[in-house]
């Protein structure tokens, strides 16, 4: 019967289901939750109407310019103009001089120049009537507008005028701060195409407590310039509490009729302070700061140049793909040593579960979160691929030392260039290309993580996917009619029934073949106790790799020849999936599941750097990399 | 390294010398700052000044501060104020490379927006579209359908059996439902009017390549993708087209600007360092002048 189906289906969707590149449609009406929509079939064709994400897109949430206070002041002098252009997939010249370009375009990116110290900038050429009544400053006008020569003269006596001390006092009124904002939302207008690429404006509130405990969060607009130039960004001038920016975010909202949402980043760097159980001023928490969080904060930034936060190996101690993994864990921002009892409160994977059992006391789970990465980049350059690193300041460009010198130093606590991990893009299950598409699919959390590879991963969740389901025409048509997506909720499952889930990930094209698939289980118990389990549910050359007695995969070997830094495809799989049922499901029991992509081992950037600028590197440095992905959770709530 | 060795080690660690160092530091630093009750230095916070804060928080909040929060900002800029002024008394500004790059900054940000304060006319545009025409060029596209054959699945059988479908299919004895002899994917069954980048970003480069010489409206392949082999059927090539002004007059306005942008801001580079006379010395500088030498004489 189901074959029949199948071939049914097939035969149906031979013309209707091609995905499409450029097609714009209405985002509003997609909406998983959606149970008439997506849990039933009242037609005959179950097939017919279908309206859901086709292709991932990737794109990064993180990034910083010249503009940004660190990065200008670091020597980037590469301002959002380029950023885009490079993201989009041009070449551009980088800060030090040499060529650069994406492997090919990013389907969108976020501008999040820091908030705090966006730069007085005039106002001359517009005019701003204020300043035109300065009889000095509306004659530079006027002759900037005449543009040419005229506008070289203008800007000629502007110079003098500075070096004699004789520039009007107006030009530096704080009054015009605005315009350093306005000029950015102006450049993401310019750049943003929908269908073919985004460019979503937002911010980066910096909020470093108490001396380098890294709060960040990016918030990111789901609006135009229009809006966005309502209100000046909030900055950590006016508070470093997340409630206060939580209030920011509110009153814009209201004010502008907007949506906004922010993603904090780096938990790695808070010393213990990102999902603290606690509030910011020490209180306990209560149902309406969950209320808050969960609402403002549906991502999670896992990973970026700085180092991953999704799991640390003294909390997860069975877990060996996180053991020794891209960990930058022995201090803060300012490189502030960690005191015991710290790192508990900085993973995503814990927060997770304290997640869970948060919701068991006060109703609200204040830490349900998403999947999202970005690279933090403060040259412009968002080049998180292994073989084309630009690392995050200007002077970590590509150099033969750069893998020695010191990436952060504070006194004698140092972070070393070959720690900067090259991560990482969020790809999103967006409708089409558009801010609206991508926003609303960050906001219901249909996105996943991944350390710069683009590999594409679905990942459904439901009680009643069989293994039939996978040889689908497209598997997200069984997904979509019989579960809910990555980011979604199980609610209590039927009498005698175990939540299945249907997972399925294709390499990237440029990239290197599949390991395996997990499933990342947490729970907590009746007690209140949590817990954690990895479940490897789909790996490649299943005949030759069978897990051993304690249940662990072999390893899959690897191809790397780390002189040449080259690997082959000829292990591991193009494509991975399976159906897994949760084995050791208790339907009592508060429960969340989110996969795990890991690639064959494939060469770090550390590798194509010691090859092409022929250096040896000290033992510790890592030369091969896994490359993976992390889907956002899908929560199971009794 | 034992204590006694050195009479003047033990005398550093006298705390009673700490004390004396510390009172004698900050008494040189407050005479440095001008703590001089004598002459009291003034700050006027004037009426447009105070709006000035005001407003930037309004901007901020999008509503005007109470009382109290204005007192705050007032406070703030005071004590801002008090510290830029004596901290540039001291002299703390020069030779700072912060500085320096924030200030090398504005100057670049005044310059840019010159640059970018002209509006291109109708007839520039036209000009720089017609020039660089090939930049505005919107490619080919195709649309295309594949049935995808998994060496995973197949091993070596994977090319044969795709040849055999496509075998049949041409002779027009294939199954009414191609897919059907297929295997399973996430790779779409096919992309419409789909760019060769698009093509790229999901069955590969190689592929994208291949797609580009295959014949329109019949079954063909199969083509090897990283992923496997591929029978495919291109229904439809759409030509690139050079699209008019009125099409993308923003986007071509945005090159023209980004352009000139450059070109302005390296003409102000240029017509400031005409005003200086730059001399590097040591060897770098002799070999820089033999350089030079060597340009006038091959201009000559």
């Amino acid at each position: 019967m189901r074959i029949r189906i199948a071939v049914a289906v097939l035969a149906a969707l031979a013309c209707s289901v091609v995905a499409s590149a450029q097609q714009i449609t209405p985002s509003q009406a997609y909406r998983p939750a959606d149970t008439t929509k997506f849990h039933k079939a009242p037609g005959y064709s179950p097939y017919a109407g279908r309206h859901y994400p086709t292709r991932p897109l990737f794109g990064d949430e993180h990034v910083h310019t010249g503009w940004s206070g660190d990065a200008g002041m670091s020597g980037t002098t590469l301002g959002p103009e380029d950023a885009f252009r490079f993201a989009r997939g041009e070449e551009v010249v980088s800060t030090s001089g040499q060529p650069a370009q994406l492997s090919r375009p990013l389907d969108w990116m976020a501008i999040t120049d820091h908030s705090d110290g966006m730069g007085v900038i005039n106002l001359i050429r517009e005019g701003d009537p204020e300043m035109m009544s300065d009889p000095t400053l509306k004659r530079w006008h006027d002759m900037m507008n005449k543009g040419g020569e005229s506008a070289s003269a203008a800007m000629m006596e502007l110079i003098a005028a500075q070096s004699n001390k004789k520039l009007p006092p107006l030009i530096m009124d704080p009054r015009f701060a605005k315009s350093a904002w306005e000029r950015t939302t102006a450049i993401a207008e310019k750049y943003n195409e929908p269908g073919r690429f985004t460019a979503l404006i937002g911010y980066e509130w910096t909020s470093n407590a108490g001396g380098g405990d890294n709060l960040h969060r990016n918030v990111i607009y789901r609006d135009g310039k229009d809006k966005a130039d309502l209100a000046l960004p909030m900055t950590t001038f006016v508070s470093e509490n997340p409630e206060e920016l939580w209030k920011w975010m509110d009153g814009w909202e209201k004010k502008t009729g907007g949506r906004l949402l922010a993603i904090p980043h780096n938990g790695n760097l808070s010393n213990g302070r990102m999902f603290e159980l606690q509030t910011f001023e020490g209180k306990p928490i209560s149902k309406d700061w969950a209320e808050q969080r969960a609402r403002w904060e549906p991502l999670f930034e896992a990973i970026q140049f700085k180092g991953q936060s999704e799991a640390h190996p003294s909390l997860s101690p069975n877990d060996e793909f996180t053991a020794g993994y891209e960990l930058w864990d022995r201090g803060n921002l300012n490189l502030v040593p960690k005191k015991p009892g710290m790192i508990q409160h900085e993973y995503l994977r814990e927060a997770l579960k304290n997640g869970l059992k948060l919701e068991q006391e006060l109703g609200v789970n204040p830490f349900k979160y998403g999947m999202a990465a970005g690279t933090d980049t403060h040259n412009a350059l968002v080049a998180a691929e292994e073989d084309n690193f630009f690392s995050k300041f200007s002077g970590g460009e590509p150099r033969a030392d750069r893998w020695d010198e010191d990436a952060m130093k504070f006194g004698d606590r140092v972070v070393k260039g070959w720690e900067v991990t090259a991560a990482g893009y969020t790809a999103v299950w967006a409708l089409e290309n558009t801010r609206e598409a991508i926003w609303d699919a960050m906001k219901r959390r249909e996105t996943y993580a991944t350390t710069g590879t683009r590999l594409w991963l679905r990942f459904f969740g439901g009680y009643e996917f069989a293994a039939s389901d996978l040889d689908a025409r497209a598997p997200a048509i069984p997904g979509y009619a019989k579960g809910v997506p990555m980011g979604g909720d199980l609610r209590k499952a039927p009498a005698g029934k175990a939540p299945t889930f249907m997972v399925a990930a294709l390499k990237d094209p440029y990239g290197g073949n599949l390991d395996r698939i997990q499933i990342v289980k947490g729970w907590v118990d009746s007690s209140g106790k949590t817990h954690e389990k990895i479940f490897d549910v789909a790996w490649s050359q299943p005949n030759k790799r069978k897990p051993g007695a304690d249940g662990r995969l072999p390893d899959v070997g690897s191809t790397v020849d780390v002189a040449n830094a080259t690997w082959t495809n000829t292990i591991g799989a193009p494509e991975l999936g399976a159906v897994w049922t949760d084995p050791e499901f208790n339907p009592a029991q508060r429960a969340f599941y989110y996969a795990r992509v890991i690639e064959i081992p494939t060469p770090r950037w550390t590798a194509y750097d010691a090859a092409y600028f022929k250096v040896k590197m000290a033992p510790e440095v890592p030369m091969v990399t896994q490359e993976r992905a992390w889907s956002s959770p899908i929560w199971y709530t009794p | 390294m034992s204590d006694g060795s050195t009479g003047t080690r033990s005398w550093l660690r006298e705390p009673l010398l700490h004390f004396l160092l510390l009172g004698a530091g900050l008494f040189v630093l407050f005479r440095l700052v001008g703590g001089d009750a004598q002459a009291p230095k003034e700050i006027v916070v004037t009426e447009a000044r105070v709006e000035a804060l005001a407003e930037n928080f309004a901007r901020t909040w999008m509503r005007p501060p109470t009382a109290q929060e204005l007192t705050g900002l007032v406070e703030d800029y005071v004590k801002e104020e008090i510290f830029y002024r004596e901290a540039v008394t001291m002299g703390l500004d020069r030779d700072d490379v912060v500085i320096r790059r924030r200030l090398r900054q504005k100057l670049d940000f005044i310059s840019e927006d010159v640059a970018t304060a002209v509006e291109p006319t109708e007839l520039q545009l036209r000009g720089y579209l017609d020039e660089h025409a090939e930049k505005f060029v919107e490619p080919a596209r195709l649309s295309f359908q594949q049935v995808f054959f998994s060496p995973e699945r197949r091993g070596d059988a994977a090319m044969r059996d795709a040849e055999k479908l496509l075998a049949q299919l041409r002779a027009g004895s294939g199954p009414a439902d191609p897919w059907e002899s297929g295997d399973a994917t996430l790779l779409p069954p096919g992309l419409e009017a789909a760019t060769p980048q698009e093509i790229a970003n999901t069955f590969g480069e190689d592929f994208a390549l291949q797609l580009d010489e295959a014949p329109v409206g019949q079954w063909t392949g199969p083509l090897r993708s990283s992923f496997g082999w591929h029978v495919l059927s291109v229904s439809e090539r759409i030509p690139g087209v050079a699209p008019s002004l009125l099409q993308i007059r923003p986007i071509v306005a945005r090159e023209w600007q980004s352009e000139q942008r450059q070109k302005l801001s390296d003409e102000f580079y240029q017509a400031m360092r005409s005003q200086y006379d730059v001399r590097v010395e040591g060897e770098l500088g002799e070999l820089l002048e033999e350089f030079k030498a060597a340009d006038r004489e091959a201009a000559q």
